[in-house]
């Protein structure tokens, strides 16, 4: 059984960008218990084989600069002003 | 008019084509059921109004005037798209999805938004943030999901076809749940444009009717190359209906997955519905029957699990309070509101994905969960592609057990999670494959079985799911509630 602990779960939660209350940690050390548990056994049939990639190729387009209307989406956003999103001050003043 | 609630696609394009009927007549009918039934089935977010579905209508072709319902996480220009989410309550699509615009081209009548499971995520639609959807066939239970809502509104006749999407399973379990055909298509077959991702790598757009013929018209509108998807593919025919009658191939092999079959906790109403189905093809139709194990089976779901929840992290960071409607309020500072934003905008199951996701990719992990899932990743398709030497379709359950009652597995997440031990090792091999109802439990709720093809098999899963069908009277029946 894998072991999560408290303080895994709120570092995973800061890497996810998602606040957790206090209320939710022991569910969601549980359900991570559950699912990574039974993940784990994906290492018992691969071990150490090493398996071709599949052959896949990259396919392109040429960069051709197409009209959008930017308004249509910034009126999506919480905040927006002329033609940026607001955000929260992200430097000290 | 209640000929139409179950008529199928050729049957409502005749009577189009003889003016027994407007396709302003049918969207009107369609919208009237969903009033009078769907308070209660819960299997779409919106119906649009009739004037605004027929407004930019073209009158003509394959499936002009022909209503059908569009799952929650494809865009609609100026439609909303929420993922059943709050975090999307009000975004509104600028731009079609590609499956969108062929459906237009094609003259078909976008009628409204399916409920779903959140972002795609779950087996049971129950995870939708707005409403519970029920099952036609018992109103205590699931419908099954992702598309859940898709599902249940064909299934209860409401509208003749519906769009669902597939990361695991999210089409073939709902209609399977459902009694209903679904078919989730070659990954690239059909194109992502416009699909809000879950894990791209697996996503792919589906069909449910409750006809196969039905699903064949539709895919057959959707399907197209498009450059604006690097992982679309070019197939050399899209029509998948003119063939549909033809009897399969002489020395035709269907490979029957026997360690699916004999898989432990697998319902014994299935094991026998699908036994049945076998002996058809094998004795009706003389096709040869041939038992053999994928090794690999019994690895997919982990593997899956990882590789989605991995992707979805990756994928769900952009819903962050900046771009789309919902922003927490309270928050000082920016770090606080995106994780306020994305701690009320997404529901539990969705959260916990993200988490498992960052947690398989994060340093000192990937390597045991997410390098490893990619390694049996290339070992079930490696194992595909000897198979498919052998047979030319394989056969196995689509589901582990009938629809079960609407918050059964609110106390073991697993189980409901493993709803996809037979379905998504498909995805992962980026396979066709189709569920076909067979039959009925003795408490009247459908039974289905899976047919699975190589790459660009669609054609033949059709061709073979036709002769089932029209060998057996599934299709015909209906619930009785509607």
């Amino acid at each position: 059984m894998v072991k999560i602990t408290r303080e895994e779960v709120l570092k995973l939660a800061t890497m996810s960008r998602i606040h957790i209350h206090e209320n939710e940690i022991e569910e969601l050390i549980s359900q991570l218990k559950s699912v990574l548990s039974y993940a784990e056994r994906v290492s018992e049939i691969c071990g150490d084989v090493s398996v071709a990639s599949s052959k896949n190729s990259n396919v392109f387009r040429a960069d051709e600069v197409v009209y959008t209307d930017s308004q249509s989406i910034l009126a999506q956003a919480p905040q927006a002003e002329d033609n940026y999103f607001v955000v929260l001050p992200i430097l000290d003043k | 008019m209640s000929m139409f609630a179950f008529a199928s696609i050729d049957d409502l394009k005749n009577k189009l084509a003889k003016k027994e009927v407007t396709p302003q007549e049918l969207v009107q009918y369609y919208a009237q059921r969903f009033a009078k039934y769907d308070d209660s089935l819960g299997s779409a977010l919106e119906i649009f109004d009739t004037n605004s579905v027929l407004k930019d209508a073209i009158n003509s072709g394959p499936l002009a005037g022909i209503p059908g319902l569009i799952k929650d996480n494809i865009c609609q220009d100026g439609r909303r798209a929420s993922c059943a989410s709050k975090i999307l309550e009000n975004y509104i699509a600028t731009y079609d999805a590609t499956v969108v615009k062929n459906l237009k081209n094609a003259g078909a009548l976008l009628m409204g938004r399916a409920n779903m499971d959140e972002f795609a995520m779950g087996s049971s639609n129950e995870h939708s943030a707005y409403k519970k959807c029920r099952n036609p066939w018992n109103d205590q239970c699931v419908p099954g999901g992702s598309s859940g809502g898709s599902a249940a509104a064909v299934a209860a006749g409401l509208v003749p076809w519906a769009l669902g999407s597939e990361t695991g399973g999210s089409v073939r379990l709902p209609a399977a749940f459902c009694g209903i055909v679904g078919i989730k298509p070659t990954y690239g077959l059909v194109s992502r444009y416009g699909l809000i991702a879950y894990a791209s790598s697996l996503d792919q757009v589906g069909v449910l009717t409750r006809g196969v013929k039905d699903n064949a018209h539709v895919l057959s509108a959707i399907a197209s190359h498009d450059p604006k998807d690097s992982t679309s593919i070019a197939s050399q025919d899209y029509d998948y209906v003119k063939n549909i009658n033809m009897s399969l191939p002489k020395e035709f092999t269907i490979g029957v997955v026997a360690n699916a079959l004999n898989a432990e906790g697998l319902d014994l109403q299935v094991k026998h519905a699908v036994e049945q189905a076998i002996k058809f093809y094998g004795e009706d139709l003389k096709i040869n029957i041939k038992y053999l194990d994928l090794k690999t089976l019994d690895y997919s779901a982990a593997a899956y699990f990882i590789i989605s929840r991995a992707e979805a992290a990756s994928n769900l960071a952009r819903f962050d309070g900046v771009r789309y409607g919902l922003r927490s309020k309270q928050a000082q500072n920016l770090y606080d509101m995106y994780a306020d934003t994305r701690h009320d905008g997404f529901g539990d199951e969705v959260r916990l994905r993200i988490m498992v996701g960052n947690y398989v990719l994060s340093e000192g992990h990937a390597g045991q969960y997410y390098h490893n899932a990619q390694k049996v990743q290339r070992m079930i398709r490696q194992e595909i592609i000897d198979t498919f030497t052998k047979v030319d379709l394989l056969i196995t359950p689509s589901q582990a057990m009938p629809a079960f009652k609407i918050g059964a597995f609110d106390q073991d997440k697993l189980q409901m999670d493993l709803q996809d031990y037979f379905t998504c090792f498909v995805n992962l091999a980026g396979l066709p494959a189709i569920s076909v109802p067979c039959g009925f439990t003795k408490d009247g709720l459908p039974l289905a079985f899976q047919l699975v093809g190589p790459h660009l098999s669609e054609a033949v899963l059709y061709r073979a799911a036709y002769q089932y069908e029209q060998a057996h009277d599934w299709h015909k029946k209906q619930p009785s509630n509607f």
